[in-house]
């Protein structure tokens, strides 16, 4: 002990680390040695909430940390909770990105051949990849942890829709690349049947599974297709105006149907 | 605040031309009740009704004093709700914390503090406080069945419906859960199903055998006991006379069964004994036109 003590003043840099190295360091010296200048500096320090602490650093080992995709959705406005739930749902760790990487892929393809087959095999493919992948992201075969999510409170019929939109923001950005790279308009006239298909498999999941909708679809377009490549023409059939505005209503009459029966949506429970 | 409950009257549930249950009533209030039953039962499709995750085909049921045949009751059952299926599939990637961090959300825990704080409590009921960051492929079978079960404690919920819940899980760790369980139990309705009889001998006051879809026994633990005091016997063969016969640890048969000879060595019945000759001594009688989920 010593004669000298800590005044208030540098007893309430020291506290709150304003001080400068040197008084720090002088003012740790002296509090080695001088009791009643440490009981000061305890009874100046709040108390340290050590549980508090404790968890937030296990929240820093044990928290997700949001991926790329999760912080692109809170940035186009979605709530912190519902990007999560988004961007967390299994699918979108494979089947989602792998049907993505098929759209770039067959994309790709028919930019490099650059004439008619490599046109009518990006329009064979690319309109059936998102309603695959938007199948697959809530079929019961798919998500290997449904019957936890279906018997929470939260909408399923949200969740689907949230899903939906999500898969559908992730192809488009592709779609617009590559409508760069390919000459001419075909590259962006899959939108409009990809949004037909995806409509038709929401309305379908209230009757039969999601992927077994997604399929059926897939069959047909694939023979729809296949059958107007066989005949003489271009793939301009499918870009036409007038197909166009069938697919548009194709979509359009799909979602209403969704919309009138999404209660039965509860059959979404597990068919196998 | 009302008392939890569970009401089931003339309940069946059909699956096509398979029936699965037929004509269940049952009253349940807070408490751990224990389903048991062979294989094809109809134990699952029980527990599934119960938890909204599958509608009947007959009858109603109600749960605290909601419809969950109406969307918005349905929900409100959803909220006040735990449930653990007979498998639970996990998504690729996820640590335990995650995946109950997860579900937490679709629970409607939407701030991250509170939720994070609830995550870590349920983490450590079932015995994994120290995993949360563990990847759940890399963890054992009994971690994950209690990963699964950590969601379904999520909340406190004031009913709790359980499939199985200590399959997989270790001695020591059932001990834990049956306490963890036990102290929901003094204000939830706690609905399980399990092939372990000596987990329902330490934790269920009630115990319902179905069969074949229908309700073959439903009351006390002990009384159902009780109807096996002087039916089992121990004899160095096999007795004929006994419905089911096994070899014991110490060399002896334990024989159960209705008529008894007399002047055989009979020990105190086990719950186990007393289901087995409940069921007619068939240990795994499988349904021969019924197929139950």
């Amino acid at each position: 002990m010593t004669g000298w003590h800590l005044d208030d003043a540098t007893l309430r840099r020291y506290v709150e680390r304003t001080d400068s190295l040197a008084e720090g360091a002088s003012a740790e010296q002296h509090l080695l040695t001088c009791e009643p200048c440490r009981a000061q500096v305890n009874a100046a320090v709040d108390v340290i909430d050590l549980a508090a602490v404790w968890d937030r650093t296990r929240d820093a080992i044990e928290v997700p940390r949001p991926s790329v995709f999760e912080r692109l959705l809170r940035a186009a406005g979605l709530p912190a909770h519902e990007a999560r739930l988004v961007a967390v749902a299994s699918a979108f760790r494979g089947v989602w990105l792998t049907g993505a990487a098929a759209v770039l892929a067959f994309a790709a393809l028919a930019a490099a051949i650059g004439h008619d087959h490599g046109v009518w095999l990006f329009l064979a493919v690319a309109p059936i990849v998102p309603c695959l992948v938007v199948a697959s992201s809530y079929d019961p075969w798919m998500d290997p942890a449904l019957e936890p999510e279906l018997v929470t409170p939260y909408p399923a019929l949200r969740l689907i829709l949230l899903r939906t939109i999500a898969v559908l923001a992730l192809a488009l950005p592709a779609v617009v690349l590559f409508g760069l790279v390919i000459p001419g308009e075909t590259p962006f006239a899959w939108l409009l049947p990809a949004a037909g298909f995806v409509a038709v498999v929401l309305a379908a999941s209230t009757w039969v599974s999601p992927l077994r909708a997604a399929i059926a679809v897939s069959c047909v377009w694939l023979a729809l297709v296949s059958l107007l490549a066989t005949r003489p023409g271009s793939p301009d059939a499918i870009i036409q105006g007038r197909a166009q505005a069938g697919f548009l209503m194709l979509a359009a009459a799909s979602f209403v149907i969704f919309i009138l029966r999404r209660r039965q949506l509860r059959q979404l429970r597990p068919w196998r | 605040m009302p008392t939890a409950s569970i009401n089931l009257r003339d309940v069946g549930r059909r699956f096509g031309a398979t029936r699965a249950l037929a004509g269940v009533s049952l009253d349940l209030k807070p408490g751990v009740t224990g389903l048991l039953g062979p294989n094809g039962a109809g134990k699952t499709t029980l527990l599934r009704l119960l938890a909204t995750a599958l509608p009947p085909t007959q009858g109603q049921v109600s749960v605290l004093g909601l419809d969950p045949e109406v969307p918005a009751e349905r929900t409100g059952i959803r909220r006040r709700l735990g449930y653990l299926p007979q498998e639970v599939g996990f998504p690729r990637g996820f640590t335990a914390f995650a995946f109950v961090d997860y579900i937490a959300l679709l629970k409607e825990w939407n701030q991250p503090g509170a939720r994070h704080a609830e995550v870590r409590r349920v983490l450590g009921l079932v015995g994994l406080s120290g995993l949360g960051a563990k990847r759940i492929r890399a963890m054992s079978g009994g971690q994950r069945r209690r990963v699964a079960l950590a969601q379904a404690l999520l909340g406190s919920p004031p009913v709790l419906i359980l499939d199985e819940p200590t399959t997989g899980v270790d001695p020591e760790q059932r001990v834990v859960l049956r306490t963890v369980l036990a102290e929901i139990a003094r204000t939830s309705v706690v609905v399980l199903s399990t092939h372990q009889t000596e987990d329902v001998a330490a934790l269920c006051e009630r115990v319902i055998v179905l069969d074949r879809g229908r309700v073959r026994y439903d009351g006390p633990v002990t009384d159902l006991t009780g109807q096996a005091a002087g039916r089992v016997w121990l004899a160095d063969e096999p007795d004929p006379a006994a419905s089911v016969s096994w070899r014991t640890g110490t060399g002896r048969y334990r024989n159960v069964g209705s008529r008894v000879r007399d002047g055989v060595e009979h020990v105190a019945p086990s719950l186990e004994d007393a289901y087995l000759l409940l069921r007619g001594g068939s240990p795994e009688h499988e349904p021969t036109e019924e197929v139950a989920s």
